[in-house]
């Protein structure tokens, strides 16, 4: 069947999920810990495969619902390296799991294929089931220390709002199929504007936006935020700020520039202004934070507030912005919290004794986190500058025809400079701050100290030299017909 | 075959019911509850709107139920684990009392 | 078009009657719920005029959870099942999809079958302990 080979990957990652999922029952109790680095060559190895995945251009299969096309591509490469990450952070971090640690890693490779069917959905059926299936995994992940009741409370916080959005997701999904007649996004787009401009669909079309903003962290919808940030074990925490963001905005994209096409200039405007609030939001509260993994769940805010504003922009540039952005994002998230599993302090749920004083622990780790910083910050020879200033030059590019320009332009300063505030701190913290703790120096792993270089190398090689990922970006976007 | 309006304003009494539920009640079952009406007022909706469509033969509305009641199951079955691991931790399904991240 | 847009318009109601309902169970439950209207004797679980002997919640052993929350899992699965069932002879008579309708069934079988080796072997059908 012509469908099969196109979801290759999705079936690659599935299996991969059982199979450790299986392997567990017939592996000894101290080998366990071990599946991790075998879920990790695993996807190491889909990945790789992903390169073997040469089609002529777009593939559809299934009526239309799944397509494969460079942008799809992008995104799972994406997904696939986040998954990367987080399964070798997660293997440092098991002994801190009571039970199930081979759980744990098949349930983020279930997550993982649930994000990569995500990046190819073109249709609401498969959005709908793609995001419920990152969902379910994720309320699992997140209360997954079972016995700590801080990560018990972000699961019941992070299940309730879910579920919620995802009530909502699907009643907006019904409206629009009662009005379009049609749930592919290609054929919303043929009906032209006057069936989407139709009141119930656009009621419809705000639902659906309830489900996909509570997965990117727009405001209103990032309530759960903070508290499934501070609350859910570590690996977790990466992989949401990472994975499931992107997931939401995958399908975001795919959403507004080709079933919605049509009516741009309706959601342009719109999207503009809760990326406005979202950066004040995020960055006003951000500035109070003590808590580190709190911190990273309001910053986790900004940027999506930063993302959803080059998604306005609504042109080839705009999602160009979008896809690299993303990627910076990416390795600035997994450098900080690859030092937040390693650097622990037993017995302490608050994170400052973490920070304060690493670089007599491990000078390493705390040159990831000072480049992690940096990086999320915006400062030029790291790569998270080169994603603001493409954000920037996308709303710039647009000029006059992008919806209140000045205010946008105003208000994302403001949040890159505010965010230069909260992340230097950080960096302060780690550097010129008293300690009162013993310093055991911090032993790190070999698998994990790859993990650290690559993240290193990853923040350093798109801030310098941007030119082959944006390539890749821009090549992606115009696969889609841009 | 009853009009289609009545389907729908059945459908939207359904979610306005499971989105009070979930609003107000603290218990966590209920609230598990309210979350499971709000979905299958959707279905209800794409049931009405197939059933009413110039052309049954789309099936994509009924695909879609079918996937929303799978989707829910396992969301319920996650939902009832959390909520038996919150009873086992605090003897108490009142999610009011699970309240220590703030800041 | 439009004569089809009109036929939706009672759908227009439904977004605001939604909202008045929500908006008015909360008020009402402010209105009408208001404390003090009970008591001990009122509380205590109706049993045909005595009193109850005995707590009315009669704990049930954790396990039935379990199998509660298994049996949804695959329980619900049949949804899949019961159109691949209706339609299979219809598969069989195109040659295109003579062998996809098996092995897509064959293959989601065998994923809920890893399930129930995993449910197996991990105890959840372990009645004793």
């Amino acid at each position: 069947m012509k469908g099969l080979e196109l979801i290759g990957l999705e079936i690659a990652v599935i299996a991969a999920g059982i199979a450790i999922l299986l392997l567990d029952l017939w592996t000894a109790k101290e080998d366990k810990r071990r599946l991790g680095y075998a879920a990790a060559l695993l996807v190491g190895v889909i990945f790789l495969a992903s390169f073997a995945m040469l089609f002529e251009g777009r593939q559809e299969a299934f009526h239309g619902m799944y397509v494969l096309d460079e942008f799809a591509l992008f995104f799972k490469r994406f997904f696939l390296i986040a998954a990367l990450l987080v399964l070798l952070i997660s293997v440092e971090f098991a002994d801190r799991f009571e039970s199930g640690v081979a759980e744990y890693y098949a349930i983020t490779l279930f997550a993982l294929a649930g994000m990569m069917f995500a990046a190819s959905a073109n249709d609401f059926t498969l959005l709908f089931v793609s995001i419920e299936l990152v969902a379910v995994c994720f309320y699992v992940l997140v209360s997954f220390q079972r016995q700590r009741d801080r990560s018990l409370e972000a699961g019941v916080k992070y299940l309730i709002t879910g579920a919620l959005s995802g009530g909502f997701l699907v009643y907006g999904i019904a409206l629009i199929y009662g009005t379009a007649g049609t749930l592919n996004f290609r054929e919303l787009a043929s009906l032209g504007p006057e069936v989407l401009e139709s009141r119930l669909l656009l009621l419809g079309l705000l639902f659906v936006f309830v489900g996909l903003g509570f997965k990117i962290a727009v405001v209103p919808f990032q309530i759960w935020v903070p508290d499934v940030y501070q609350g859910a074990p570590v690996p977790t925490t990466a992989f949401l700020a990472a994975g499931s963001k992107g997931a939401g905005v995958v399908l975001l994209a795919r959403l507004l520039y080709t079933g919605l096409r049509p009516i741009a200039d309706r959601w342009g405007p719109v999207l503009v202004m809760l990326a406005m609030l979202t950066i004040l939001y995020g960055g006003l509260c951000a500035i109070p934070q003590r808590n580190f993994r709190r911190l990273m769940g309001y910053s986790s805010i900004v940027n999506a507030g930063f993302i959803l504003l080059a998604l306005a922009a609504g042109t080839a540039d705009g999602l160009a912005a979008t896809l690299f952005y993303l990627a910076a994002y990416l390795y600035g998230v997994m450098g900080a919290f690859v030092v937040l599993c390693l650097a622990r302090c037993p017995g302490q749920e608050d994170e400052t004794c973490v920070l304060a004083g690493l670089h007599h622990r491990s000078p390493l780790l705390a040159a990831t986190l000072t480049l992690a910083m940096v990086s999320l910050a915006g400062i030029p020879p790291a790569a998270g500058f080169f994603g603001k200033f493409q954000v920037f030059k996308a709303v710039i590019g647009q000029g006059a025809a992008f919806p209140y320009p000045a205010w946008a332009l105003g208000v994302a300063v403001f949040g890159a400079v505010v965010s230069l505030y909260f992340y230097l701190n950080v960096v302060r913290t780690v550097f010129w701050s008293s300690t009162s703790e013993s310093v055991a120096p911090i032993r790190i792993s070999h698998a994990t100290r790859w993990a650290v270089y690559l993240v290193i190398f990853a923040i350093l090689w798109l801030g310098i030299l941007p030119g082959a990922i944006l390539n890749l970006a821009e090549y992606a976007v115009h696969s889609m017909g841009l | 075959m009853a009009p289609l309006h009545q389907y729908l304003l059945l459908s939207a009494l359904l979610f306005g019911i499971g989105l009070a539920g979930v609003l107000t009640r603290r218990n966590g079952l209920i609230t598990l509850m309210g979350i499971e009406l709000m979905l299958n007022a959707a279905n209800l909706n794409f049931i009405a709107f197939w059933r009413h469509s110039p052309n049954p033969e789309a099936i994509e509305g009924v695909l879609l139920t079918m996937f929303a009641i799978g989707v829910a199951a396992a969301e319920v079955a996650v939902g009832l684990a959390l909520v038996i691991a919150i009873y086992r931790r605090y003897r108490s399904v009142n999610l009011d009392e699970v309240d220590q991240l703030k800041g | 078009m439009s004569s089809q847009l009109e036929q939706f318009i009672p759908v227009l109601m439904l977004g605001a009657f939604a909202v008045i309902v929500t908006v008015g169970m909360l008020l009402l439950s402010v209105v009408l719920g208001r404390r003090g209207r009970n008591s001990r004797m009122k509380n205590i679980a109706y049993e045909c005029g005595m009193i109850p002997i005995g707590p009315s919640n009669v704990r049930l052993s954790v396990k039935f959870y379990l199998v509660a929350m298994l049996f949804i899992l695959f329980d619900i699965e049949v949804v899949f099942l019961y159109p691949w069932a209706v339609i299979y002879r219809e598969l069989l008579a195109e040659p295109a999809m003579k062998n996809v309708a098996l092995i897509s069934m064959v293959s989601f079988l065998g994923i809920l079958f890893a399930g129930y080796l995993y449910a197996v072997k991990k105890g959840a059908f372990d009645w004793k302990d």
